[in-house]
């Protein structure tokens, strides 16, 4: 087992009359226990160049690779947008290929956003069209960097 | 404009043959702006046992897509404890007892609401904090 921890915090000082700060740290655990999750993706980067959706975290790779993300467990995943334009983004969705209506838009990360959140992984077949993959979707053709990474049993 | 800043720390010793050892600050901005946002809702609830998903925290067309971000947190302490966050009907996943997430949130449509339920099978309530920091809403008429 192993002992992996994430700590949120949440500040500001002029979002309101009083300070908002909020900290939160949580042990990265398996689904219904206090044993720690034991495999990751491993800290990965990929550049994109086009506005076109890219499949980021692929459900069948785990699957052709042997290392079959639980689906209905504790996984988690950590992205983030390792540009600096705070006028472009990259679109994170959750759900089957080429947009379509079983795809949802999670929200958009701007240069330097990051996202973190528990993952269903739900594999449905080897036709990765069928699996709730993690896609993004540039909002421009200039070169953008994600960085991510799936923690999970 | 406030300055409100979201800083992860993501860390193990053991989970990798070398430690692993992230940390990352972001600013929460407008959307394709540097300013900051400056409206946020927060709360605790009691997610009643169901399997049926409920609104946690509602989309409204004055936020689509625009630079919202969601802070969800499950306050249970029974590890078997957990709630369902789905989208719009999308499952995203399971935050267990102590888990958190963090996400950016589009609202692309009215649908796309944050979505909550503690399972029946549980047979429990979940106690769930949450934040909100977002653009604006549209108010509905009394």
């Amino acid at each position: 087992m192993a002992t992996t921890t994430a700590t949120i915090t949440l500040t500001s000082s002029d979002i309101s009359d009083n300070n908002v700060s909020i900290t939160n740290l949580n042990f990265l655990n398996k689904a219904g226990s206090t044993t720690g999750l034991d495999k990751t993706s491993g800290l990965r980067r990929r550049t994109l160049t086009a506005t076109t959706s890219v499949d980021l975290i692929q459900l069948d790779h785990f699957q052709e690779t042997g290392e079959v993300i639980t689906e209905n467990k504790a996984a988690k995943v950590y992205i983030k947008n390792l540009g600096t334009s705070t006028a472009e983004h990259v679109k994170v969705c959750i759900g089957q290929e080429d947009a379509s209506a079983d795809t949802e838009e999670i929200g958009r990360l701007y240069g330097g956003d990051w996202m973190f959140f528990p993952w269903a992984a739900v594999w449905t077949s080897a036709d990765h069209n069928d699996n709730e993959d993690i896609y993004v979707i540039p909002s421009s053709a200039d070169s953008v960097t994600l960085e991510w990474i799936v923690i999970y049993e | 404009m406030a300055t409100t800043t979201a800083t992860i720390t993501l860390g193990s010793a053991d989970l990798l043959s070398d430690n692993l050892s992230l940390s990352s600050t972001t600013t929460l901005y407008d959307a394709g702006t540097t300013t900051g946002l400056t409206q946020y809702e927060m709360g605790k609830v009691v997610v009643p046992s169901s399997d049926t998903p409920s609104i946690l925290i509602d989309a409204t067309a004055a936020g689509d897509d625009k630079a919202a971000r969601v802070y969800v947190a499950n306050k249970n302490t029974d590890e078997t404890h957990y709630v369902v966050i789905s989208m719009n009907g999308t499952t995203i996943g399971r935050l267990y007892s102590g888990d958190w997430m963090f996400i950016p949130w589009s609202q692309t449509d009215v649908s796309a609401d944050v979505e909550i339920y503690c399972p029946a099978a549980l047979s429990t309530t979940c106690e769930v904090e949450y934040v909100v920091f977002h653009q604006g809403k549209t108010f509905t008429a009394a």
